[in-house]
């Protein structure tokens, strides 16, 4: 029996959450923002050739696992991950982990996730949760996405830990094992931003960064014509859910983002990044009038109330935006 | 809005968790609050779960009309498309979608079946009828 002290905080993003909670729980207290932009979480890609759930793929963040191992290789600490082709290797190993004292992350599966709110339990292999300790086959969870602290036994754990399917977790799980006691954020928060500039508008390919907004934009005028009012209302609805659902805290991880750049100035010392980080707010909010705007074309039987001409305008309106924003963010000196 | 009640969800379990959300209001701030999902939430999560429900509904009218083998019906159940089905079976793509045909699927041995009901969960008689 091990139980930890562990601090639940619930979060708007479940990688950034597990990471902030993680470090938290060593001593080092960073924001859920700051996790986040270190970690050069933002990005856009759009998808069309990759279906999910019958729909093309947008996403508004970088690949699974990178936040976590961005922003502790930015920060200086050590971690260690690890992968299991044998389930109970896994538990056995998880086991031995907590009863070092260590409160361990963890990459899961939602579909047979017992605790998970039911609208959710679709087949997502790339959430993030951390295991804090267990008594007698059942495994203490601290999940971001909860309000409160949840349990799960044994025979769950192993399910959704070994989830088959599109980005199998395969048993990851990861952890700090050594967090320094003086770290300097500075330089992080500057090299973080740079990826995050460069990710954005600095990738010489069209379905990605600022040009994957514009990309999408010019495929949703032609969606009506060339898919029908059914289908192409479908895949507005994806593209708004991965927006505002599957924990991006709103607006694409754009309020996140905004929040980060005005602790970044405020750590920083550098007032123009203030700036900079109300006009990702107004983008953000500009998103978010998408949504609320989209959203209405995505009613049972509904006709389209607006016009998908209208709505991929708004998008690169956004995108123009976004391009002034990193291209700003790009020249940062310490 | 009234956050105790569900508008959009059909099913009452739905939007019962409050989550965690961003926001802005002009002049800079940035905000923190917990909440039940807002109206865009509901209209788009509820979008693709009508849409699950349709497919799994025509699934069936088709497995029972004779069209296609019960691994389509489960499938659709399991939120599941022939990509994900082969990685869960162990089966290719192409062999996920030959399977899919009724005269293919009768003639099936029982190892075969066996990974298809463990994929879904089920019984090998659950597999071979749709309920």
């Amino acid at each position: 029996m091990v139980k930890l002290e562990f601090e639940h905080r619930q979060a708007g993003h479940c990688e950034s959450g597990v990471t902030r909670n993680l470090l938290n729980y060593h001593h080092l207290m960073i924001s859920e923002p700051m996790a986040f932009g270190i970690g050069a979480g933002l990005f856009f890609s759009y998808l069309p050739f990759l279906k999910m759930q019958h729909a093309p793929t947008t996403s508004f963040r970088v690949w699974p696992g990178q936040v976590f191992d961005r922003a502790t290789k930015e920060l200086g600490v050590t971690t260690a991950i690890h992968k299991f082709r044998n389930p109970k290797d896994s538990m056995d190993k998880l086991n031995e982990v907590l009863e070092q004292g260590y409160p361990v992350g963890l990459q899961v599966g939602t579909f047979h996730l017992p605790f998970f709110p039911p609208e959710y339990r679709m087949h997502y292999n790339m959430h993030n949760m951390i295991v804090y300790g267990h008594d007698n086959g059942n495994y203490f969870i601290s999940d971001t996405v909860m309000e409160h602290l949840v349990e799960i036994n044994y025979e769950d754990l192993i399910r959704v830990r070994y989830a088959k399917g599109a980005f199998a977790p395969m048993g990851r799980m990861y952890y700090p094992t050594h967090v320094p006691s003086d770290i300097d954020i500075k330089p992080s928060i500057i090299r973080g931003i740079r990826k995050t500039a460069n990710n954005m508008i600095g990738i010489p390919f069209p379905l990605v960064g600022v040009k994957g907004i514009r990309y999408l934009a010019g495929r949703m005028r032609k969606w009506e014509k060339n898919l029908g009012p059914e289908k192409a209302s479908y895949y507005l609805g994806q593209v708004l859910r991965m927006e505002e659902e599957v924990g991006t805290a709103g607006a694409g991880f754009r309020f996140i983002y905004g929040a980060f750049l005005e602790e970044a100035s405020m750590v920083l010392d550098q007032p123009w990044l203030k700036e900079l980080s109300i006009e990702m707010g107004e983008n953000a909010n500009k998103w978010r009038e998408f949504s609320y705007l989209g959203s209405r074309n995505c009613k049972k039987r509904g006709k389209p109330e607006q016009s998908y001409d209208f709505l991929a305008d708004i998008l690169l309106e956004v995108a123009g935006r976004e391009e002034k924003i990193f291209k700003k963010l790009s020249t940062i000196k310490s | 809005m009234d956050e105790s009640q569900n508008p959009v969800y059909k099913d009452k379990a739905h939007g019962q968790f409050r989550e965690l959300s961003y926001s802005y209001k002009d002049g800079g701030n940035f905000d923190q609050t917990v909440g039940f999902h807002d109206q865009v939430d509901r209209l788009v999560l509820q979008q693709a779960w009508d849409l699950f429900h349709e497919r799994i509904e025509a699934a069936k009218q088709r497995v029972l009309a004779g069209e296609v083998s019960p691994i389509v019906y489960y499938m659709e159940k399991n939120l599941l498309d022939p990509l994900n089905l082969s990685m869960m079976a162990g089966f290719s793509v192409w062999r996920v979608k030959w399977h899919f045909r009724p005269g293919v699927f009768k003639r099936l041995k029982e190892p075969t079946l066996q990974k298809y009901a463990a994929a879904f969960n089920i019984t090998l008689d659950q597999l071979k009828k749709v309920d």
